[in-house]
């Protein structure tokens, strides 16, 4: 069948795109820690901060930026308030008195209480007039210094919620919202802006997902997963030229394509012997997809995701490597199978065309190409790679030179010696040399939730944003952060009154603190995932 | 159930662990690893190293390779499971240990388990990455697939060594290259100890 039919006959899913939440978002951190708090004289305030922290030197890792260092009477939490004036009821006036927090690494008691003497509500050289009632006082006329135990947060409140209910309990918490939380959750803009260049296609996307799929299962040689790499710098540009033209922005949606890869756990020989989709020539699905067999399920490797991400870079050495001697192939090294692998009709579609030189590419559509690098745009890097554009980087300003186009044959045979095509202006996934690098700034979409292999490839290969189909979730997955929740809840903590789930861990790895790497996670919610609860139970299986 | 962090199971140090000590035979695999690790420091590419051991023999080698295939998912333990898997079924995993320089990150852990390996020996912890107590612990967490046990710290700071190493080098295949003229390479440990010039 033709591919383009084919591609041109896909039915978009009907649905929304949603992000994604985080572990850190679902399963806020709640880590407390014991600190002490300690009464004052508000006028030796600043000097009791000067010599505590000369004193104590501060934890770096831990800022504790949203605790204040000092509360009032008046605004204590009330328990603490009742524990404090238990043991130390409130001196009377003229002493004004201020509560200051001791925070970890908690420093030696006898020290401290050293140290703060001098601050003591009733030492006596700071406050001349309040002899009579220290008088007054059952315990020991000398200056005292009570610490007395209170629990603290050590991460910062996630929402106001949280704050009150810290400053009411435990010490007066601030909440910033403005304040950097990217370990938390992508910063909302970002999120926001992503999810609105994603949403026009992303029903495309998981079709043509969808369609790699079926391709896998119908072939033998996989499970029916697919994944679509699609780069937004081109979608942008799609909506744009749809805007001028009038044409409705999903039209050439498949034109942002860069790379396609289904399932392939079947295909490969070991040790020689028959593949499993060797040994069932012409059956599909292939038998082995049935069940779980931990021995016929290949490797993650020759899951979607990764060799979606391995066609990119198969893609980059096969057009880097031209006129460099350095990069031709070391056969000793296995990775070189791997160039060798076959494609389907629908991967070496997506793979190659545009390429010069690829026989059912014409030279008009060579030069129509829409990534070229001359209008791509890098509006929106991954949000944690930092500044991929330098101006002053000259290999990177080279990408606002326009490119030259490629010569047509027939030219080229006329004006002397041929010409290498060393950059391959037309193609749509960009060469080392005009910055391409790994999957950065690229999105993937699945058929399926990626399973903790893939999730961490993901991570690894850069990607921007990862989306699948909320129906494609798996309890093998490695990106959900909680069951599948109804969409009105959204503050209100998910209890663990979740009926009849599948028991499953729930990793979130797009978006973890403690990785180096965080990528944009969405699900896709289709219109009817409310009707087809029921629906056949499939294997489990990595995806 | 259990969430993945209250699941951890630290892997179990070397220190003091006589049955594993470094001039055993784990030491001897492990010094194959880091020669690997060796490799990929001359070759570009970041210096973790592994075999696989299958009946007392070296079945697979395998070094990074991201940077000459310029896929940031060819981690050493990938490549030495496609050496293997060209002379023994997938099956054979389930009695194959693993050696390498660097706790295996998430990606490999997860996909160690899912071949099944049968136990797997590291240098030193990937406090950034980690997938087997670095920072998940993904090898003893309930899944589909059985756990697998995990022992740290063989060779720890020789793998150390070769990642300062790497790391005191400028990457010219960054988009953004960091000038590092200035730095010397550390050789000093937590523990006061030095390295010595020549670890192997």
């Amino acid at each position: 069948m033709d591919i383009r039919e084919t591609i041109r006959g896909l039915q978009p899913l009907y649905g929304k795109v949603t992000p994604l939440r985080t572990v850190q978002e679902t399963r806020p951190p709640e880590d407390f820690a014991d600190a002490y708090v300690t009464e004052v004289n508000v006028k030796t305030a600043s000097k009791v901060i000067k010599a505590l922290d000369s004193a104590f030197p501060k934890d770096p890792s831990l800022p504790l930026s949203h605790l204040r260092r000092f509360a009032k009477r008046e605004i204590l939490p009330p328990p603490l308030r009742a524990a404090i004036e238990e043991q130390s009821p409130p001196l009377a006036a003229p002493v004004q008195t201020i509560f200051v927090l001791i925070s970890p690494p908690l420093p030696d008691l006898d020290k401290l209480q050293a140290l703060l003497a001098p601050f003591a509500p009733n030492a006596a050289p700071a406050t001349p007039g309040q002899t009579p009632e220290d008088a007054s006082q059952p315990d020991s006329p000398s200056p005292k210094i009570y610490l007395h135990p209170t629990k603290i947060p050590l991460y910062p409140p996630f929402n106001s919620k949280q704050a009150d209910a810290w400053t009411k309990t435990l010490w007066p918490v601030v909440f910033n919202p403005a304040a950097p939380r990217s370990t938390v959750a992508p910063p909302p803009q970002i999120l926001n802006r992503a999810q609105e260049s994603i949403e026009p296609r992303a029903g495309y996307y998981l079709s043509l997902a969808r369609k790699v799929a079926e391709e896998a299962e119908q072939s033998g040689l996989g499970r029916g997963v697919g994944a679509v790499i699609v780069d937004p710098a081109i979608e942008e540009e799609l909506s744009a030229a749809s805007w001028e033209s009038g044409a409705g922005e999903t039209a050439s949606w498949d034109e942002a394509v860069l790379a396609v890869a289904g399932d392939a756990r079947y295909c490969r020989p070991e040790a020689g012997a028959p593949s499993q989709a060797q040994l069932h020539p012409g059956v599909a699905p292939n038998p082995a997809s049935t069940t779980y067999i931990a021995e016929f399920e290949g490797g993650p490797e020759l899951h979607a995701l990764m060799r979606a991400a391995g066609f990119i870079a198969r893609w980059r050495r096969e057009n880097d490597s031209r006129g460099d001697a350095t990069a031709t192939a070391d056969a000793s090294n296995p990775e070189h199978l791997q160039d060798t692998e076959e494609l389907s009709s629908l991967e070496s579609y997506f793979l190659y065309r545009h390429r010069p030189g690829a026989s059912d590419t014409t030279i008009g559509e060579l030069l129509f190409s829409p990534s070229s690098p001359k209008k791509r745009k890098h509006e929106e890097p991954n949000p944690e790679s930092g500044s991929t554009i330098d101006p002053s980087n000259p290999e990177q300003s080279q990408l606002q030179t326009p490119p030259l186009p490629a010569p047509p044959p027939s030219t080229t045979a006329v004006s002397g010696p041929p010409i290498p095509i060393t950059a391959p202006a037309t193609s749509r996934i960009r060469t080392r040399s005009q910055g391409g690098y790994l999957c950065t700034d690229l999105d993937v979409y699945v058929s399926h939730e990626p399973c903790l292999c893939c999730s961490m490839g993901m991570l690894l290969s850069r990607f921007r944003a990862v989306i699948f189909p909320r129906r494609g979730r798996l309890e093998s997955g490695g990106l959900a952060s909680e069951p599948v929740v109804a969409p009105t809840a959204d503050e209100v903590e998910p209890e663990d009154d979740t009926k009849g789930q599948d028991e499953r861990g729930y990793y979130g790895l797009h978006w973890r603190k403690e990785l180096n790497w965080r990528a944009l996670g969405f699900e896709y919610v289709e219109e009817d995932d409310e009707e087809i609860k029921d629906e056949p139970k499939r294997p489990v299986f990595h995806a | 159930m259990q969430t993945p962090e209250t699941s951890q199971m630290p892997a179990v140090e070397f220190t003091g662990n006589p049955a594993v000590a470094e001039d055993s035979r784990h030491g001897y695999f492990m010094r194959q690893a880091l020669l690997m690790g060796e490799k990929a420091l001359q070759s570009g590419e970041t210096p973790v190293g592994c075999v696989l051991v299958h009946n007392d023999q070296i079945v697979g080698y395998g070094m990074n390779d991201t940077n000459r295939s310029m896929n940031g998912t060819r981690h050493a333990e990938f490549i030495a499971i496609a050496e293997m898997l060209q002379s023994y079924p997938r099956s054979a995993l389930q009695h194959t240990d693993l050696y390498v320089t660097v706790e295996p990150c998430v990606m490999c852990a997860s996909a160690l388990k899912q071949y099944r390996i049968r136990c797997v020996y590291f240098g030193c912890a990937n406090d950034r990455f980690g997938g087997t107590g670095g920072v998940l612990s993904l090898h003893s967490d309930s899944s589909i697939d059985p756990p697998f046990p995990v022992y740290g710290g063989l060779f720890e700071k020789e793998a150390i060594m070769l990642l300062r190493r790497f790391y005191i080098q400028e990457n010219e295949k960054a988009p953004n290259p960091r000038p590092k003229k200035n730095r010397e390479l550390n050789t000093k440990f937590e523990d006061g100890s030095e390295e010595a010039s020549t670890p192997l």
